[in-house]
């Protein structure tokens, strides 16, 4: 008897704690309005009725349909005669919920924004269209003065915060000088330094942050100083988006984190941001700038990106980055020509993967020993059989195809495929058939497996033709990028990638700067790129100066350069919009920069009257 | 009974102070910090800034003093991937996801497991003792990543009757819950099938169960009241150990489903070199262990009164 009590008492505590464990389990999620759940109520129901026959889906859909359309939606647009009625507006993405996700604002951090949908909550100053152009953002128009260093930006006077007030020039100083803040460090603050006066004395803590060259002339202009003529300034200002001043001072950095705080002037708000589960946005019906979306809604959901293909093909998101697709994906993709239509190759941010070497100390200072490797790199093999065409092309210099001042064609023989070459030089360097010459670890910083494949190809090749031992070793993160700035540098041998951040060729090169990531010093290099960077002269002859530089740059290999990457985006065949039309270069697709970096949603995008025929599910 | 449990909770904060130092110890050794730069360096004074922020600067020992002294009041930081929240939140957040994950899984586990057991071991040799055999011997080999994909690819994609993930608790539908528990709870279940089936076949033969049927008692009360109790015994060796692993979450199971819970920052808080996580985490699975081995011992005593515990 008193055994069954003990018994019974065991099984009473072990559900207690479950059902205790259950009751607790509702996170402490921000508060979804009661329009949130109503229109997912009606979105549930509509993708219900379409799920029906199809007639009767057909007939619902137009119902509903002629029942919104020329209805104006509530941040003021018309959606186009083709388009899914309002409730079905909405943008279904995913994020990798494994990356560090702490904010969604540029100035916070650019590294922690988790490769989510961020920096829609106020506009840059200048945006980019589908061709690349500088177009007007939260600046209706901009000038420079004769000297070439100050520019002024005309900001758009309609622009207004959630809370009412209108955003003003100092909304715009207060974020500039809370990157350059030493005591903030933010994680990006290299890409202003050299150009915005006063910037790298600001983060160094040896002027103070009011002596920054960004300042406001009155409520709707602001000044920008540079330290040299910058012709691409207006480029770079499409990291711009302004934190609101009040807002940053009182509840620091992190305030869009939690939407009770959250406040924007952009196209969307921050409804509910359940961490490390999604994000749910909406259409600001306050917004007065000249980007007003179609999309109504955009959820952002946090999952593996090993899963988004099979979400994908659940309809339960419109877009897989390209990136996410394993080789096993894209052999599916490419057998199915329904997916195919829907699979969208794109430059990306117009990345190179390259090897690296530490220049200045043995073996790798021989510059024929460089040459030598260059030489060995059979990159149209690598392309067909590990790479794939749909994932990128080959790569004999630095600036890919598309790219302001490439010149691949003219490069290509440089750094070309030849072997005879490669064992002339090595031999000539010192070690015929690689005698003498020290084992070398090749390092990976995380690689995905198609470039360890690419690297441990290589490594063959270089032991094989130059009889060098090459050890490929595949580093974590964190290990490979401290290792890279230690200075000196604790890399020998590396392979890295590098895609722009701006799109011009002083971006790219820039990298190879003394003093930067590699341990590679050239002055007339430097002098070159520095020179044409700040050239506001006739702009084809600047183009020409940076590519005297970057032949100069392949010409002494430092880096050997291997294969530009191509990501080829999937998404619904649903998703329509002027911006996804083909570009100047052919491209259709959800290309970069949307209207700020990690964006993939595009003012013009929205869901067309196609969605019926899938049954999309649209969450609560 | 009373001196032994004192005696085995002193041995339990002896634990958690080595594990802790061991901890602190791998953590900083490992090379790159949770600020590191990706591109280009910060100024060394913006650097120290960020650093003194976090009290990074400090020597190790005191910095390790300094965490155990806020840890000991109950406060274990903020952590550097979430920090507009403490610790402690995040863990209150995302642990009660996992616990119901893993609890679930638990109750589908033993059940079925228990029930395919004790079938297999009365129909032994018989076809349903092979079938149950198979089945178990695929559950605990097949690794739970090729499952959640199975799964994944048959029910979500080709007849699309669960999402492929979502949690109740994320505000998704409670038929999210389906599939990543049935992951989960597989290779436990196969475990307690197997051991069910192998201690009962056991206990059949033993003497005492004879003289319970010669007695003339009934197949099944033999079965539950007389072989059952004294089979239990060694699934509890077997089965303890697995609780602290379930309810804290398993990394793949909860990624792939999207299951808002604990496990993913076991890893993230390394990758990310997230130092208060990363001691909370190791803290609390240390203690769950601590505990559960603890309880199972008192178990024992419960299920066979022969056993005594004593300091």
């Amino acid at each position: 008897m008193s055994r069954k009590r003990t018994w019974f008492v065991v099984i009473l505590l072990i559900s207690s704690i479950l059902l205790q464990a259950c009751g607790d389990s509702t996170p402490t999620t921000a508060s979804t309005s009661a329009t949130t759940a109503a229109s997912g109520a009606a979105a549930t129901t509509a993708a219900g009725g379409a799920a029906a026959t199809t007639a009767a889906g057909g007939a619902a859909t137009t119902a509903a349909a002629a029942a919104s359309s020329g209805a104006t939606l509530p941040n003021g647009v018309t959606l186009p005669a083709d388009a899914a009625p309002a409730d079905q507006q909405v943008y279904l993405y995913h994020y990798d919920s494994t990356s560090d996700f702490t904010t969604i604002d540029f100035f916070e951090s650019v590294y922690k924004r988790g490769g989510a949908i961020s920096d829609i909550l106020s506009d840059s100053l200048v945006r980019l269209d589908k061709n690349f152009k500088v177009q007007p953002g939260a600046a209706t128009k901009w000038s420079v003065d004769s000297t070439g260093l100050v520019w002024t930006f005309q900001l758009d006077p309609k622009l207004v915060w959630t809370d009412g007030t209108p955003v003003t020039a100092d909304d715009y100083v207060a974020t500039f000088r809370y990157g350059a803040d030493p005591k903030h460090a933010w994680d990006f603050t290299w890409f202003f330094g050299g150009v915005i006066k006063n910037w790298d004395e600001a983060v160094a803590g040896k002027v103070a942050l009011d002596q920054l060259g960004v300042t406001a002339v009155d409520a709707n202009t602001l000044s920008v100083t540079t330290v040299s003529p910058a012709p691409y300034l207006p480029a770079m200002m499409l990291y711009s988006n302004p934190f609101q001043k009040k807002s940053l001072e009182a509840k620091g950095g992190l305030y869009n984190s939690n939407p009770a705080t959250s406040v924007s002037s952009g196209p969307f708000v921050l409804k509910e941001w359940t961490k490390g589960t999604r994000l749910v946005y909406e259409a600001n019906p306050k917004y007065g700038g000249t980007n007003k979306p179609f999309i109504q809604k955009i959820i952002v959901i946090g999952a593996a990106p090993s899963t988004d293909f099979a979400s994908y093909q659940a309809n339960e998101i419109d877009f897989v980055v390209g990136s996410n697709l394993s080789p096993a994906d894209n052999q599916i993709i490419l057998s199915d020509p329904k997916l195919q239509k829907e699979s969208h190759p794109q430059p990306n941010d117009f990345r190179t993967d390259y090897f690296f070497f530490d220049t200045k100390n043995p073996p790798f200072n021989n510059i024929k020993v460089r040459q030598a490797i260059s030489h060995v790199v059979d990159r149209d093999a690598l392309i067909q059989q590990i790479i794939k065409p749909t994932q990128g092309i080959p790569a004999y210099s630095f600036l890919m195809p598309g790219f302001p001042a490439s010149n691949s064609a003219g490069l290509k023989s440089i750094q070309n495929y030849d072997l005879a070459v490669a064992k002339r030089l090595m031999a000539e360097a010192g070690f015929p058939d690689g005698k003498g010459f020290p084992k070398v670890t090749l390092w990976l910083r995380n690689e995905a497996p198609v470039r360890q494949a690419v690297a441990q190809a290589i490594a063959a090749s270089i032991k094989q033709n130059l009889g060098i031992e090459v050890e490929v070793s595949n580093k974590e993160n964190k290990t490979f990028t401290d290792a890279m700035n230690a200075k000196p540098t604790q890399i020998t041998f590396g392979m890295v990638s590098y895609g722009m951040d701006f799109l011009d060729p002083y971006n790219m090169l820039s990298v190879w700067l003394g003093g930067g990531r590699h341990n590679w010093n050239n002055d007339t290099f430097d002098g070159m790129v520095k020179k044409a960077a700040s050239f506001t002269g006739d702009p084809a002859q600047r183009v020409q100066m940076f590519q005297e530089a970057e032949k100069l740059l392949v010409t002494e290999v430092p880096g050997v350069f291997i294969y530009h990457r191509y990501q080829s985006d999937l998404y619904k065949p649903y998703l329509k919009g002027t911006e996804l039309e083909a570009d100047a270069n052919g491209v259709a697709a959800i290309h970069w920069p949307g209207y700020s970096t990690y964006n993939n949603v595009i003012g013009s995008m929205y869901i067309s009257k196609d969605v019926a025929s899938f049954n999309r599910k649209i969450p609560k | 009974m009373v001196r032994y449990l004192i005696g085995r909770i002193i041995g339990l904060i002896i634990v958690l102070l080595i594990v802790s130092i061991l901890a602190f110890l791998l953590m900083h050794s490992v090379p790159g910090g949770p600020f590191d730069e990706e591109k280009s360096p910060l100024p060394p004074a913006a650097k120290a800034n960020i650093l003194a922020k976090y009290g990074l600067d400090k020597p190790l020992h005191e910095q390790y003093l300094l965490y155990m002294a806020n840890a000991i009041r109950g406060d274990f930081g903020i952590s550097f991937q979430s920090p507009t929240e403490t610790v402690i939140d995040l863990i209150a957040r995302a642990w009660p996801v996992s616990i119901q994950l893993g609890g679930l899984a638990i109750l589908l586990a033993f059940s079925t497991g228990l029930i395919c057991g004790i079938v297999a071991a009365v129909k032994q040799n018989t076809w349903i003792d092979y079938v149950v055999t198979f089945i178990s011997t695929l559950g605990i080999t097949v690794p739970s990543f090729v499952i959640a994909i199975w799964l994944l690819l048959i029910f979500s994609v080709q007849l699309g009757w669960f999402p492929t993930g979502g949690w109740p608790a994320g505000g998704e539908d409670w038929n999210t819950m389906v599939l990543p528990v049935i992951t989960l709870a597989l290779g436990p279940s196969a475990l307690v099938a197997r051991y069910t089936r192998s201690s009962m076949v056991e206990v059949i033969r033993s003497e005492y169960i004879r003289t319970a049927r010669a007695k003339g008692l009934s197949t099944n009360l033999v079965i539950m009241r007389h072989a059952l109790k004294n089979a239990l015994i060694p699934l509890i060796t077997i089965l303890a150990p697995q609780i602290p692993n379930l309810i804290t979450g398993t990394i793949f199971v909860e990624v792939i489903f999207r299951v808002p819970g604990l496990g993913k920052f076991f890893v993230s808080s390394i990758y990310l070199r997230d130092y208060p996580m990363i001691m909370a985490t190791m803290l609390l699975v240390a203690f769950l262990w601590s505990i559960t081995y603890l309880l199972s011992d008192i178990l024992y005593t419960v299920v066979d009164p022969r056993i005594r515990l004593q300091a």
